[in-house]
């Protein structure tokens, strides 16, 4: 569904059904979709910039364009990135893609059992714990009820990580929609086999406890330092919250 | 064009315009600065190949495949871009010329045809790159699934602690084996295997070193007789499954594979544990058998293989093995065949060697076995005594002679005694006295007409119950004769400390009566007449079949005489008939 919106044809006739149908809900759907793989994009390289060269990508899905490891290896060649995906197919095909690349990785695990993540042997071979290094979980979190704890899954993950290190964060947020449009967006996902736990700009800010949130803080995912001013206009209609915060110590 | 004063490459007007057109029809890969630059640079492709001569239309196509490979791949891009190419290029570069016109059109149809071509070429490329994608995921599903349930197939069918093949996958080889299908000629053999008293190594060591010196032993059997199946029954019995056997040998040799392989002690834990097993070997033609029949066969031998002590093999028997299971028939129809009366009694006179007359008889159980006719005591006593069954038909057979005696009256005086013998389990257990005595008040019989034969090993025992319930037998005035006199250990010192009435004095030593050899068994008799007259007992000489044996016995001063020489065992209307 996400590569549809992002213009790509890697996916199958029933996610293209179901993207329709959300688009017919929420007609900015594609947009979203692309304002979120944009903030990916500007946070990565705001991380490499920050001299960040590891890379733990949790719910990659599959990978079409615009991937980690690439924006990443243009700006540092020496990135480490591992995928993490629960869906065996986003897997196959990110080892597919991902071949040859000997500083990218693929595991398939679950985000709500971070435990196997951070204890798997191609985890603990590509990346080093003593360094600092980023974990994304961008645009996965509204896909993980409150029923498994995402904070605690986040602090799981903080625990694991060297003083630092960064947390970028993104998720389809309520903040300010209608009721109409809150239910039919959801009406849609419930229908797929992924329900959709929309959350507050206040809760998204609770899951970065124990970061600094970096400027401009949790903000909808086009006013994320923009490349132009225009580009951050009507922010609020890409759905997505995002925001970065760093390790301190 | 592109070229800023400062030699940096900026966009033109034209380029920026294409940029803004085409930015959010699909998610691009790049910041809006690097789109411009790439649109400039696909901007001074096209102004070029419009002013060349002749117009080369691959310069379309290479701007089309430019903008696919860029990821500009929507519908919207390519109209956005014909569109913007249209209106703007030629104005905003100044593009003058006669056949603009027509130079513009064939171009944008090259661009359109080689988006379109590029277009439907990576959609192709990813649709086939994601149903691959699929396919590998499925296969792995596929495989781990298949991982899984060789896992659990391999669980179902092993022992969790040896890891050999259990009774379940042993069972299905062994039926296997036996199919019917297989040639006639065919031929298989069985090794049951146990270990000797391995509960000792248990007791001794502790469960758990006994576990691993059972894995060592399971490790080495498996070696040991390669490549025959080996499985775990459970416990510390295992059995080896000899497919396509040649003959006995081949099975004989794979028991003593493995006897040989478990007789190195097991070192566990620094304990050395010694093991020895039993075998039973069986080994036949598959034809005319089947898995049941063979275990059956194999746990009987093996039961032989312990019996003779362990450490060893035996091998199937079919002769002992249909004794050993008539036998066990005969026992199991015992109790049906009390309940359907099929035991009766026949009686043997007591004769009085002085006058001759009827002293008693003794009751001799009978079973009228429904196919196998009328058999003798010898042929079911013994199991009776065996399987503990003696003292339910020992029981009947005393209530049954009580029940015949008391109707026995006689025109000359006393009418004669009936003498039961009494099994060693009847004395011992407690409660005689009591069943003995509400008989007697059952029946009306008299007490003095009731002999209880024991025999000597019934005294071998350092318990005092069964002298005790002698005595109160002896108290309330029955008889009690010691059977078999003479043939035991013939200790002397029971007959001074118990009621005894009578000694029976063993066949053996009235057989030789009257031939040159049979001095010493006639002083030998003489001794025990003098004896048991000293002590106050009568004597009766069992198995007296001539009329010498009975003048020798009389001389010698014996009380009475048993045996073919005074009446076989006959029905009680013979005895009735006797006493009128």
């Amino acid at each position: 569904m996400y590569d549809y919106y992002l213009g790509g044809s890697h996916n199958f006739a029933v996610d293209r059904a179901t993207a329709r149908a959300m688009v017919a809900a929420v007609p900015q759907a594609p947009l979203m979709a692309q304002a979120n793989r944009a903030f990916l994009r500007r946070a990565v390289q705001f991380l490499t910039d920050a001299g960040i060269r590891q890379f733990l990508d949790i719910g990659s899905g599959i990978p079409t364009v615009g991937n980690v490891h690439e924006i990443a290896q243009l700006h540092a060649p020496d990135s480490r990135v591992v995928y993490v995906d629960v869906d065996p197919v986003a897997v196959a095909h990110s080892r597919e893609i991902l071949a040859g690349n000997d500083r990218t990785a693929v595991i398939q695990e679950d985000l709500r059992q971070p435990d196997r993540i951070l204890a798997h042997p191609d985890v603990r071979a590509m990346l080093d714990f003593s360094q600092p290094m980023a974990v994304l979980v961008v645009a996965v979190l509204h896909f993980v009820s409150d029923d498994d704890r995402p904070a605690e899954v986040l602090r799981t993950l903080r625990a694991a990580l060297a003083p630092g290190s960064y947390l970028v964060l993104s998720q389809a947020s309520d903040d300010g929609r209608d009721e109409a449009e809150r239910a039919e967006a959801e009406e849609v996902y419930r229908r797929t086999d992924s329900p959709l736990w929309v959350r507050s700009r206040a809760e998204l800010t609770g899951f970065f406890d124990g970061f600094e949130l970096v400027e401009p803080g949790v903000v909808w995912v086009p006013q994320w330092r923009p490349e132009t001013p225009e580009s951050a206009e009507d922010a609020e209609r890409a759905v997505f919250l995002g925001g970065v915060g760093r390790l301190g110590g | 064009m592109g070229e800023p004063p400062d030699g940096q490459p900026c966009a033109g007007v034209f380029a920026r315009a294409w940029a803004k057109a085409v930015a959010g029809t699909s998610y691009l890969p790049m910041t809006h600065a690097q789109l411009e630059l790439l649109l400039q640079r696909l901007t001074d492709l096209l102004a070029e190949a419009l002013r060349a001569e002749p117009l080369d239309l691959r310069v379309g196509h290479k701007v089309a495949d430019e903008l696919v490979a860029a990821h500009i791949v929507s519908a919207e891009a390519l109209g956005r871009t014909v569109e913007v190419i249209q209106l703007r290029l030629v104005r905003d570069l100044d593009l003058v010329s006669d056949d603009i016109e027509d130079r513009m059109a064939r171009l944008l149809g090259a661009v359109a045809t080689g988006y379109a071509r590029a277009l439907r070429d990576r959609t192709l490329d990813e649709q086939e790159s994601i149903r691959r994608a699929a396919m590998t995921a499925r296969v792995e599903a596929e495989q781990a699934l298949r991982a899984s349930e060789a896992r659990f197939r391999h669980q179902a069918n092993h022992d969790p602690l040896t890891d050999l093949p259990n009774r379940t996958l042993f069972a299905e080889r062994l039926a296997a084996a036996v199919d019917g299908s297989a040639g006639s000629g065919r031929r298989v053999g069985l090794c049951f295997l146990d270990l000797d008293r391995f509960k000792r190594v248990n007791d001794s060591f502790g469960h758990q070193i006994g576990d691993r010196a059972l894995v060592a032993a399971a490790q080495r059997l498996r070696r040991a007789v390669e490549p025959h199946l080996v499985a775990r029954l459970g416990g510390d019995a295992f059995v080896v499954l000899v497919e396509r056997s040649t003959g006995t040998g081949d099975v004989v040799a794979v028991a003593e594979a493995a006897l040989a392989a478990l007789s190195e002690p097991v070192v566990v834990d620094g304990h050395d544990v010694t093991v020895t097993a039993s075998v039973g070997i069986v080994e036949r033609r598959v034809a005319g058998t089947s898995p049941d029949d063979l275990m059956r066969a194999a746990g009987s031998t093996l039961h032989w293989a312990k019996s003779a002590g362990g450490a060893g093999w035996a091998l199937y028997d079919a002769e002992r093995d249909g004794r050993e299971q008539a036998r066990q028939e005969l026992s199991a129809a015992i109790p049906a065949g009390l309940e359907r009366g099929e035991f009766f009694l026949d009686y043997q006179p007591l004769t009085s060697l002085h006058d001759g007359s009827l002293l008693g008889v003794e009751a001799l159980v009978r079973w009228r076995h429904p196919r196998l006719g009328v058999l003798r005591p010898d042929k079911f006593i013994g199991l009776a005594e065996e399987t503990g069954l003696i003292v339910q038909l020992g029981g009947w057979v005393l209530a049954e002679a009580c029940r015949e005696a008391v109707g026995w009256t006689s025109t000359s005086g006393q009418p004669p005694y009936v003498s039961v013998n009494l099994a060693v389990r009847q004395v011992r257990r407690p409660g005689l006295v009591q069943e003995v005595r509400s008989l007697l008040r059952r029946t009306g019989l008299p007490p003095n007409r009731l002999q209880l034969e024991i025999t000597e090993s019934t005294m071998m025992t350092t318990s005092e119950e069964p002298v005790r319930a002698l005595r109160a037998l002896a108290d309330l005035g029955i008889r009690i004769a010691i059977d078999d006199f003479g043939t035991g250990y013939s200790n002397l010192a029971y007959l001074r400390d118990l009621p005894v009435t009578e000694l029976k004095v063993a066949g053996e030593f009235v057989r030789g009566l009257r031939t040159p050899e049979a001095l010493a068994d006639e002083r030998i008799l003489a001794s025990l007449v003098s004896l048991a007259h000293a002590l106050d007992l009568t004597v009766t000489a069992e198995g007296v079949e001539t009329g010498g044996q009975a003048e020798r016995l009389r001389a010698i001063g014996c009380d009475a005489g048993q045996g073919w020489h005074f009446g076989r065992p006959a029905s009680p209307d013979h005895i009735l008939a006797r006493i009128r």
